[in-house]
C-alpha cells in the first residue's frame, strides 16, 4: 500500500516503536539498582517491504521483541564461584570462632601444660611441703578444666553447625520451590511468545541464592531450566521441585537426604559444604587430637605416679581419673582423681623427703605420645594446625571474592544499567519520536490539502 | 568494551579492605602483639607456646636454684661450725695429751669434750624449712639419736638416700650428702674419734692416737664439705646462664609475636590515609550522568 495513508502508517508504527522503545529506557532507568536485572534492549526491524510492479517499498518499523542482555556462560561461572566463595568465608567464620580457644600462649592448654610440670619441680627441692604438692594438684585441675572446656566448646560449635544444616537444607527447599514456580511462569510466557526477560532475572537471582547454599548444576530444558545436585539428583524439573530432607544419620549428625540417597559427603560448594566440612572433618579432627592428648597425659602420668610412693609411703595411685579406652571423649572427660596433696607419689623409696619419682613423673613432659610427640609439642601442633586451616581458609576467601568481584564486573560490563546511555537511547527516541510526529502532521495536511481539490474553501 | 557501570561494589570492596588493614594495625598497636590469633601466623603461634613452656621452665628452675641455694648455704655453715668444733676438740685433746695436767684439768677437758659431743650432734640435726638436711631422705625425724650402748655414742637413723633437683633441660645436681657419709663414714666417724678421746682423756690411756684420729676424721669432714661449695658455684653458674635464657626467650618471644611500633604505626597511617581515599573516591563516584545535561 503506498500513498499518503501508507506513509502514514509507516509513520504510526514509527511513533508506536519509539514510545515502546522509550518504556524499555525508561524501565531500564527504574532497575538501575536492581540486583540481578539485566539491561533490556529493543529489536526493531524494517517491515516487511511490498513490491509494487518493480518498485518495492519499506512498511515502516516493527519492534521484534525486547531482549535482556545477559551472557549464559558467565552466569554459570558467577554461580560456580559464589559455590565456591560461599563455602570458603562460612568454613572462615567457623574457625575464627574455634580458633579463639588455642589463640594464647600464656593461658589455656598449652600454658597449663607447662604450669603442670613446673609445679612438679617446684615441689622437687621439698617433696613433702604440702603446700608444694597442692599447687602440683591445683595445676592438675587447671589443666583438666581447660581441656573439658576447651572440648565442650567444640562440641557447642558442632551442635551449632548441625542446626545450621537442618536450617540451610530448609532455605534450599524454598529456593528450589521458588524456582520450579519461575520456571512454570516462564513457560507459560514462552508458549504465548512472550517477554520472559524479567523473569530470567529473578531465576538467575534465586539459582545465585542457591548457590550460595549448595553445589547445583543448571541444565537448560524446553521448559526452562532443570537444577540438579553435583551427584546428578534432580532438585527442580520443569514446574516439579523436590526437597532435600536432613536426617540424624549414625553418627548423630543430621544427613541431607535427597529422596533415600545420602548426598552430605558428595556436597562441594556453597555454605552447606563448608558447614559440613567444619562439623565433620575440622572438629573431630581437633577434638581427636586434644583427645590423644589429654589421654596419653592422663595415662602418662598415672603409669609415672604409680611408680612411686606418697608421702606415707603407699605406693601411688591414678593423679587423672583413667581416660576412656581407645581416648575418644578424654579431653571433655578429663578430671583429677585425687584430692588429698600427701597422694602425689614423689618418693622413689618411700621416704617422706625422697623427690626420685618426682623425676620420673616430670619425664612425662619430654616422653612421646602416641603421636610420637612430646606433650607440649603436641599442643603447639594443634595450634599450627587450627592457625593454618584458618589462615588459608582466609585465603581462599580472598582469592574467590576477588575472582567473584572480578566475575560480577563482567556481568555489569554487559548487563549493567548505564545511566549515560539511556540518556543517550532517550534522546534518540525522543527525536525519531518527534520527527514520526511531524511526518504524521505533515500528511495530515497533505491530506487535508487533497480532500479541499478543487474547492475554494478549506474543509473545517 | 563496554565498562561496568556500576563501580559501588568495587569501591566498597576497596574500602572494606583498607579499613581492616586499619583495623589489624590498630590492633596490633594497642596489644602490642603481631600474633593475636594463630591464623596470624600459624608457626609464630606455634612456636610461641613452645617458647612459653621454655620460659616458664626458665623461671621454675631459677626458683628451684634459689630454694636449693638456701639448703647448700645453711649445710655449708653447719659443716665449717662442725669443723671449729672439732678443732676445738683437737685442741683440747693436744693440751690433754701433753703429760703434764693433773686429774681434775683432765676430768676438766673431758667434760669441754663431752660439750663439743652434744654440740657436734646438734649440729648433725640440722634442719631448713623443717627438714634434716644430714638425713639422707628420711628428712622428718632428727638422723642422729645419742646412744650410749653403741662405741661411737650416736645412732644414725637416716638413710643413704641422694636428692636429685632439675636445674635445667637434663641438667641435675644432688642436693644432699647423707649424714652416714659425712659423720658416720667408716674409718672417718667423727662420733667414734669424738666418744674415744672423751674415754682416752678420762683414762689418760692413748690419748694421741685418739687425738689423730680426730684429726683424720675432721680432714675427711673438710673434704666432704667442698660438696656443698662446689653445688653453689654450681646453682651460682646456673642461676646466671638460666637469666640470660630467659632474656634470649624474651626477645625469642618478641621476635615471633611482638609488634614492630613503627611499622604498625606507619600501616595504620597509610591504611587510614587509603581509607581516606576509597571514601573520597565513593564520594565522588557517579554523581552525574547524562540526564543531569538534558533539558
Amino acid at each position: 500500500m503506498s500513498g499518503l495513508f501508507g506513509s502514514l502508517s509507516i509513520a504510526l508504527s514509527s511513533l508506536s516503536v519509539s514510545q515502546q522503545e522509550m518504556a524499555t529506557t525508561s524501565n531500564n532507568v527504574a532497575n538501575a539498582n536492581t540486583t540481578g536485572y539485566s539491561r533490556e534492549v529493543p529489536d526493531v526491524a524494517a517491515g516487511a517491504p511490498i513490491v509494487e510492479g518493480a518498485i518495492t517499498l519499506g512498511t515502516g518499523v516493527v519492534l521484534q521483541k525486547i531482549e535482556s542482555l545477559r551472557d549464559p556462560i558467565l552466569e554459570i561461572q558467577l554461580n560456580q564461584e559464589t559455590q565456591q566463595q560461599s563455602k570458603f568465608s562460612t568454613e572462615l567464620t567457623q574457625l575464627q570462632q574455634i580458633q579463639t580457644q588455642f589463640a594464647s600462649s600464656t593461658s589455656g592448654i598449652g600454658a597449663d601444660i607447662s604450669n603442670f610440670f613446673n609445679s612438679l619441680q617446684q615441689l622437687s627441692p621439698d617433696p613433702s611441703n604440702l603446700e608444694l604438692r597442692q599447687s602440683v594438684l591445683t595445676a592438675a585441675g587447671n589443666l583438666a578444666t581447660d581441656f573439658n572446656t576447651t572440648a565442650n566448646n567444640l562440641h557447642t560449635e558442632r551442635s551449632n553447625l548441625d542446626l545450621n544444616v537442618v536450617q540451610s537444607v530448609n532455605q534450599v527447599n524454598t529456593l528450589t520451590a521458588q524456582i520450579a514456580n519461575v520456571n512454570q511462569q516462564i513457560s507459560n510466557l514462552q508458549n504465548a511468545h512472550l517477554n520472559t526477560g524479567s523473569l530470567v532475572d529473578t531465576q538467575t537471582n534465586l539459582i545465585r541464592q542457591l548457590s550460595g547454599l549448595m553445589d547445583i548444576q543448571v541444565i537448560p530444558t524446553d521448559q526452562g531450566i532443570s537444577l540438579a545436585t553435583a551427584n546428578g539428583t534432580t532438585l527442580v524439573s520443569g514446574s516439579q521441585s523436590y526437597a532435600l530432607t536432613a536426617q540424624v544419620g549414625s553418627d548423630g549428625m543430621q544427613h541431607v537426604m535427597a529422596g533415600t540417597q545420602d548426598i552430605t559427603g558428595a556436597l562441594t560448594g556453597g555454605s552447606l559444604a563448608g558447614l559440613i566440612q567444619i562439623r565433620d572433618q575440622e572438629i573431630p579432627s581437633l577434638g581427636s587430637s586434644l583427645d590423644q592428648l589429654a589421654a596419653g597425659l592422663a595415662t602418662n602420668l598415672n603409669t609415672a605416679n604409680a611408680a612411686g610412693f606418697d608421702l606415707s609411703g603407699v605406693a601411688g595411685g591414678d593423679i587423672f581419673a583413667p581416660p576412656p579406652v581407645g581416648g575418644v571423649g578424654a579431653a571433655a572427660a578429663l578430671t583429677v582423681n585425687i584430692t588429698d596433696p600427701s597422694l602425689i607419689a614423689a618418693s622413689s623409696d618411700g621416704t617422706s623427703g625422697s623427690n626420685g619419682n618426682l623425676a620420673v613423673l616430670s619425664a612425662v613432659a619430654t616422653q612421646p605420645l602416641a603421636n610420637g610427640q612430646t606433650p607440649i609439642d603436641s599442643y603447639s601442633s594443634i595450634v599450627f594446625q587450627v592457625g593454618n586451616t584458618t589462615s588459608s581458609a582466609s585465603a581462599d576467601v580472598d582469592s574467590s571474592s576477588l575472582i567473584l568481584q572480578k566475575l560480577q564486573d563482567q556481568r555489569g560490563s554487559i548487563s549493567g544499567v548505564s545511566l549515560d546511555e539511556e540518556a543517550s537511547n532517550l534522546i534518540r527516541y525522543q527525536t525519531a519520536y518527534q520527527a514520526a510526529a511531524r511526518v504524521v502532521s505533515t500528511i495530515d495536511a497533505l491530506l487535508s490539502d487533497a480532500v479541499n481539490l478543487g474547492l475554494g474553501a478549506a474543509v473545517q | 568494551m563496554r565498562v561496568n557501570p556500576n563501580p559501588m561494589p568495587d569501591l566498597l570492596a576497596a574500602l572494606n579492605q583498607t579499613e581492616l588493614e586499619a583495623q589489624q594495625a590498630q590492633l596490633q598497636i594497642s596489644t602490642g602483639k603481631s600474633v593475636n590469633e594463630p591464623s596470624d601466623n600459624p608457626t609464630a603461634a606455634a612456636q610461641l607456646v613452645e617458647n612459653n613452656d621454655q620460659a616458664t621452665f626458665s623461671n621454675g628452675y631459677l626458683q628451684s636454684l634459689s630454694a636449693v641455694q638456701g639448703q647448700f648455704s645453711t649445710a655449708d655453715s653447719t659443716l665449717s661450725s662442725v669443723t671449729s668444733a672439732l678443732q676445738q676438740a683437737l685442741s683440747l685433746g693436744v693440751e690433754a695429751g701433753g703429760g703434764t695436767l693433773s686429774a681434775g684439768d683432765l676430768a676438766a677437758i673431758a667434760n669441754q669434750l663431752q660439750g663439743i659431743q652434744g654440740q657436734l650432734v646438734s649440729l648433725a640435726n640440722t634442719s631448713y624449712q623443717g627438714h634434716y638436711i644430714f638425713a639422707g631422705t628420711i628428712t622428718n625425724r632428727a638422723p642422729f639419736v645419742a646412744n650410749n650402748a653403741v662405741p661411737s655414742g650416736v645412732n644414725y637413723v637416716g638413710n643413704t638416700g641422694v636428692n636429685e633437683v632439675s636445674v635445667g633441660s637434663g641438667y641435675k645436681i644432688a642436693v644432699n650428702v647423707p649424714g652416714s657419709q659425712l659423720f658416720s663414714a667408716p674409718g672417718n666417724d667423727v662420733f667414734l674419734a669424738i666418744n674415744n678421746l672423751i674415754q682416752a682423756v678420762q683414762t689418760n690411756t692413748g690419748i694421741p692416737a685418739a687425738v689423730n684420729a680426730v684429726s683424720a676424721a675432721s680432714s675427711y669432714l673438710s673434704a666432704q664439705r667442698v660438696f656443698y661449695g662446689s653445688a653453689m658455684e654450681q646453682a651460682t653458674s646456673q642461676t646466671t646462664y638460666l637469666n640470660a635464657a630467659k632474656l634470649q626467650l624474651s626477645q625469642q618471644q618478641n621476635t615471633l609475636g611482638g609488634v614492630d611500633m613503627a611499622a604498625a604505626a606507619n600501616n595504620l597511617a597509610q591504611a587510614q590515609t587509603d581509607t581516606q581515599a576509597a571514601l573520597a573516591a565513593i564520594g565522588k563516584s557517579s554523581q552525574n550522568s547524562l540526564f543531569d545535561y538534558l533539558t
